[in-house]
């Protein structure tokens, strides 16, 4: 089990490195940072000065080496835009990124697993349809359009919801509401497929010829055996939510980690994407190494050696 | 059942939140809200150039001068009269006595001295520094009076004080500049209380402030990147004051019975860029020429803008110091165009151009661009337009890589050399234009010190321009503003949303 | 609803190669064929089935709501909202086709070799999927963008770039569940050449996966369209796309509703469509299937 992870460890640090690689190279092609955020009036002159003094002029080994080197101290540079520390401005937008993610995130399997069970239960009934359709249109629609309009109705028109922004819990209602409209059509899915596999099985026709109240069978037995994937999928959809969240934050001026990092890289300023690219990777692979340990706990038969 | 105690869940919370937030209770007591698009990229005063970051300063620091009143006039602020030229290189500044920064350090003419110096240290990495390299020294000559020194005649010092924030330089030599950033310390009108990142900067009055207490206490930036929920926030009453609301929703914010639309003609223009830089049909001013004689600017103004923009006939707006009033814009005359691009030997049905935009930096500029390239069309002229992402815009003009036309706003700019000549001189690319001759005026106007022959040369370089005719010359802005009632407060060309300014209605 | 209603089109889309039973049609399997076959027909007669050019402008009509000339109203620029629909299907099809073609047909070599090999060449491959798994889609999909400039080859480019790594996790996964079967290890012990082995044994069982979940992935990457297109790297005007037109419509979003609405209901009802016809095929070719 320890070897599993320190194995996994090992892995993770792989990919992190491999990541932070890639992202250092990508800066190379995306045109000149220094160039775009000095004002027009500086001199030719003036902005050889500027990318001395960054390091910018030093062949490209080099400031990769430094960066590296810099990155295994915690020490990822300064924001060119804002010339503050790079880790500090994306640490500093963890909390609000990671609690929405985690109250969306509830949002979407609250709603999407009970669908998912009892449209497996009663398959092909109206709820089935009803469920799984409801599903499949909240993928669908844009977030933006979706953020939108909430805004529009409870906070504009009904002024029941402030529109936008951070500080009480019910900041939170509409942008959670937003994000797990998109998240919960896949848990949805996810669980109504395993259940239907799950059902089918011989353990559960056996309990049920026991006489055991639906109800139990379906979660105690069913719904257990089915959840392995779902926490797969969670990991993988919380990765995925930890910076890509952009858009629900854009639209409820959620001050998260994604809005920053979009805004970086559309201003180059590739200090902070690299740091934003790092803690997400980093977190994506404890996610899944966490996924991966639940299972063990989830289905004792599983052993990692 | 889950599913239903979920959505029974949700509406009890929404239902709850219905009693919390009434936004109008005890006006007087609640913060006055300016939603913004970002938040500062620096709070450090003169170090950063970037129209967002200095309007959320100004009301921290205040400033040596400000544009006041219409037409625009330099006032003094922290300093107490304007400034004076004893001789072409030599100004002297008089600063306001018995002001203090909002921690009790009294304000001087070191603070004035320090700050110039701090801007010009290249460690400090300001934006400013390029603007006052022809500064040789500054000299606190008394505790209230800077003498600066230039190398060479430079009128447009007297721009560049305007809007000047100063340091409080024994603070950041104690704190450092990081530290200063996070918790600034000035002598504006309002004082820092907090900054959360991406969220808000909430300021409160500065009970050491020169000048009248200000009649609203508390100020709160807010930063909401979607201007559609920016005005979602100005109707649903949760922000008082909105920049940038798009010329349609003007009368949804008017009907909305709390906020209402104030504007004003800005002082920033925006232009059609017709490259000379590369050889083809753009580098023969008849077709310049024609391009303006094509494309229908006042249609434009009229559909996609209801109004809100005003039509420039040269490179400054209305209301610049410097403007030329003799000039007339080109009529829309798509004959005259065909007959002008055959004279320079061209056929329009065989002209192709493309047209760079940015998408949402400037009010309607991909539609405007769009709308642009229907009109060349219209002559036979096959006009794409490409889509920018801003920085792409940027670096594409910057290294001359944009089609044959791109579209570029340019302001604030009261006067004219903060226009032509940062425009128009040769080693700049975001006119998208340069000749011999032009440079050679240009650079003949900028040290000319006596007001009435500089403002003569600028003029003749207008006329110049006029018919070389380097854009499509489009419109100045409005600043469409959605404003609270309740709230007293005009928007200025200068752009600027200096709080003090501002009151309650009672 | 009997069989018999179901359009030509829905041939191709369920033609599995070697389809072992019969594809029993369920309710939602037709709405789901229906919406789809709509569109593409929509999408294949747009010239007839309205007036305008997608990029006929005229500033004199912009922002009219729907009327009888123009039955979903204009935009900003006077531009017949119905012919840009109609058009705009063009390029969803173009992007949920092309991209699940493309991205499938990576996924499905990569899965293959990661899958069949293992050992090293698994263990690198699955490193390579976690370090792209590892970035949010969104900020890979605007670094495409930024460097390469915005436009359609471009979002199709990055959905490739993006969207592989899910077939190559599902392929890999058959493909180790496939060979631990009893007559894949048997033609192996028989000494049948990997090729062989590949395409007799393998490639035939992978298609229902890989093809249920290419349904669901064309629903998704047309969605991703619209969001791509928020963040301002959409296609090029004058082309109409629908995630475009639901960019621009946002400026005019509380004023002008029927910009952002019918292209909405088009996106949304042709990822339903799509997305009906993934469910059908999974739940009756393959419900144990989990993607």
């Amino acid at each position: 089990m320890l070897q599993f992870v320190a194995r996994r460890l090992i892995q993770a640090a792989v990919v992190v490195a491999l990541a932070l690689s890639a992202v250092f190279a990508l800066q190379f092609l995306a045109g000149d940072p220094v160039k775009l955020f000095l004002p027009t009036d500086t001199t030719p002159k003036q902005i050889e000065e500027f990318r001395e003094r960054l390091g910018l002029n030093d062949p490209w080994l080099v400031q990769y080496a430094r960066f590296m080197r810099g990155a295994l101290r915690g020490d990822f540079g300064r924001s060119l835009r804002q010339n503050e520390p790079a880790l500090g401005l994306v640490l500093e937008r963890f909390p609000a990124t990671l609690s929405l993610s985690g109250v969306a995130m509830l949002v979407a399997l609250a709603v999407a697993i009970p669908v998912g069970v009892l449209s497996a239960a009663r398959r092909n009934s109206w709820f089935d349809h009803l469920g799984i359709g409801a599903t499949v249109v909240g993928q669908a629609v844009p977030g933006f359009w979706l953020g939108l309009m909430l805004i529009y109705v409870f906070a504009v028109w009904l002024r029941w919801l402030p529109t936008s922004g951070r500080g009480t819990w019910l900041h939170y209602v509409m942008p959670s509401i937003t994000l797990a409209a998109f998240v919960a059509a896949r848990f949805a899915r996810l669980t109504r497929s395993m259940m239907l596999d799950v059902l089918g099985q011989d353990y559960i026709r056996t309990a049920r010829a026991k006489g055991l109240a639906p109800r139990r069978v379906l979660y105690r037995h069913a719904f257990k055996n089915a959840s392995l994937p779902i926490v797969t999928l969670l990991a993988l959809q919380l990765g995925q939510l930890l910076g890509g969240a952009v858009i629900t934050e854009t639209i409820f001026a959620w001050p998260g980690v994604g809005r920053l990092l979009v805004q970086a890289l559309l201003n180059r300023d590739f200090p902070v994407v690299l740091v934003g690219v790092f803690l997400t990777a980093v977190l994506y692979s404890l996610l899944n190494l966490t996924a991966d340990l639940a299972y063990a706990w989830l289905n004792p038969r599983i052993r990692y050696e | 059942m889950r599913v239903l105690t979920a959505v029974a869940t949700v509406a009890l919370l929404a239902a709850l939140a219905g009693s919390s937030t009434a936004p109008y209770l005890a006006a007087q007591e609640r913060p006055l809200v300016i939603a913004l698009g970002a938040e500062p990229r620096s709070l450090l005063a003169q170090h950063i150039v970037d129209w967002t970051t200095n309007v959320q300063q100004l009301n921290i620091y205040d400033r040596l001068y400000y544009w006041d009143g219409m037409p625009p006039r330099i006032r003094p602020s922290l300093a107490a009269e304007l400034p004076q030229t004893p001789d072409d290189l030599t100004w002297i500044i008089k600063l306001r006595p018995n002001v203090r920064f909002s921690n009790g350090d009294p304000f001087t003419a070191e603070a004035v001295k320090s700050t110039i110096e701090w801007l010009l240290d290249p460690r400090n990495q300001s934006h400013y520094r390029p603007r006052f390299s022809f500064v040789e020294s500054v000299e606190a000559t008394d505790p209230l009076t800077v003498r600066i020194k230039t190398r060479e005649p430079a009128p447009i010092l007297r721009y560049y004080l305007v809007d000047f924030a100063v340091h409080n330089p024994g603070y950041i030599r104690q704190v450092g500049n990081d530290a200063a950033n996070r918790n600034p310390v000035g002598a504006g009108p309002y004082k820092f209380v907090r900054w959360d990142r991406d969220e808000r900067l909430v300021l409160e009055a500065n009970p050491t402030y020169w000048n009248r207490p200000p009649a609203v206490r508390r100020v709160e930036f807010r930063f909401i990147p979607d201007f559609s929920a920016r005005l979602a926030a100005l109707l649903a009453g949760e922000a008082d004051i909105v920049k940038d609301v798009p010329p349609v929703a003007v009368d949804q914010v008017n009907r909305s019975g709390h906020a209402e639309v104030r504007s004003v003609a800005s002082s920033r223009i925006n232009y059609l860029a017709l490259v000379n830089f590369r050889p083809g049909p753009l580098q023969d001013r008849r077709v310049r020429q024609a391009m303006n004689y094509a494309v229908n600017v006042d249609e434009i103004i009229a559909s996609l803008f209801k109004g809100r923009a005003t039509r420039i006939p040269g490179a400054l707006s209305s209301i610049n110091e410097d403007v030329n009033p003799n000039l007339k814009p080109y009529p829309y005359n798509p004959e005259r165009a065909v007959q002008l691009i055959r004279e320079a030997g061209f056929d329009p049905a065989r002209l192709e151009f493309t047209i760079d935009s940015p998408s949402g930096r400037y009010p309607l500029d991909k539609e405007a661009a769009e709308a642009i390239a229907a009109y060349l069309g219209r002559i036979g002229i096959r006009a794409r337009v490409q889509v920018n992402e801003w920085g792409t815009h940027l670096d594409k003009i910057i290294n001359r890589r944009t089609g044959e036309m791109f579209y570029l706003g340019w302001g604030p700019a009261l006067e004219a050399q903060g226009t032509i000549a940062e425009l128009f001189r040769p080693e700049r690319t975001y006119s998208g234009f340069g000749t011999p001759a032009l440079s050679q005026e240009i650079n003949k106007a900028i040290p000319i010190v006596d007001r009435q022959k500089r403002r003569a040369a600028w003029y003749r370089i207008q006329v110049m321009l006029y018919t070389e005719a380097p854009w499509v010359f489009l419109w100045q802005q409005h600043d469409l503003y959605g404003v609270n009632k309740r709230v007293t407060w005009a928007p200025h060309p200068a752009e600027k949303i200096f709080v003090h300014d501002a009151a309650w209605v009672r | 609803m009997s069989q018999a209603a179901v359009p030509p089109y829905a041939a191709t889309l369920v033609e599995a190669p070697r389809p072992r039973r019969r594809l029993p049609l369920s309710r939602s399997g037709a709405a789901g064929l229906t919406l789809v076959a709509l569109v593409v027909t929509v999408a294949v007669l747009a010239p007839l089935i309205t007036p305008y050019g997608p990029a006929e402008t005229d500033l004199a009509r912009s922002l009219r709501p729907p009327s009888r000339a123009h039955p979903m109203g204009t935009d900003q620029l006077g531009r017949d909202l119905l012919t840009r629909i109609v058009y705009g299907a063009r390029v969803s099809l173009a992007i949920g086709l092309v991209t699940v073609g493309v991205s499938g047909a990576i996924g499905l070599v990569v899965g293959l070799i990661a899958g069949y090999l293992g050992g090293a060449a698994d263990a690198v491959l699955m490193r390579v999927v976690d370090v792209w798994l590892a970035f949010p889609f969104i900020l890979l999909a605007l670094t495409v963008n930024a460097i390469l400039g915005i436009g359609l080859q471009n979002i199709i480019l990055t959905l490739i770039i993006t969207g592989w790594v899910v077939y190559a996790r599902l392929v890999r996964g058959e493909v180790l569940a496939l060979r631990a079967l009893e007559y894949v290890e048997a033609a192996r012990a028989l000494g049948a050449r990997e090729g062989r082995i590949i395409a007799r044994h393998l490639l035939p069982n992978l298609w229902t996966p890989v093809i249920i979940l290419s349904s669901l992935q064309v629903a998704q990457f047309i969605v991703a369209e619209a969001a791509i297109s928020f963040l301002g790297f959409g296609v090029q005007p004058p082309m109409a796309s629908w995630g475009n037109m639901l960019n621009e419509g946002k400026t005019y979003i509380y004023n002008a509703w029927w910009m952002t609405t019918f292209p909405g209901v088009a996106l949304v009802l042709t990822a339903l469509g799509v997305n009906l016809v993934g469910d059908w095929l999974r739940d009756t070719l393959d419900p144990r299937l989990t993607t």
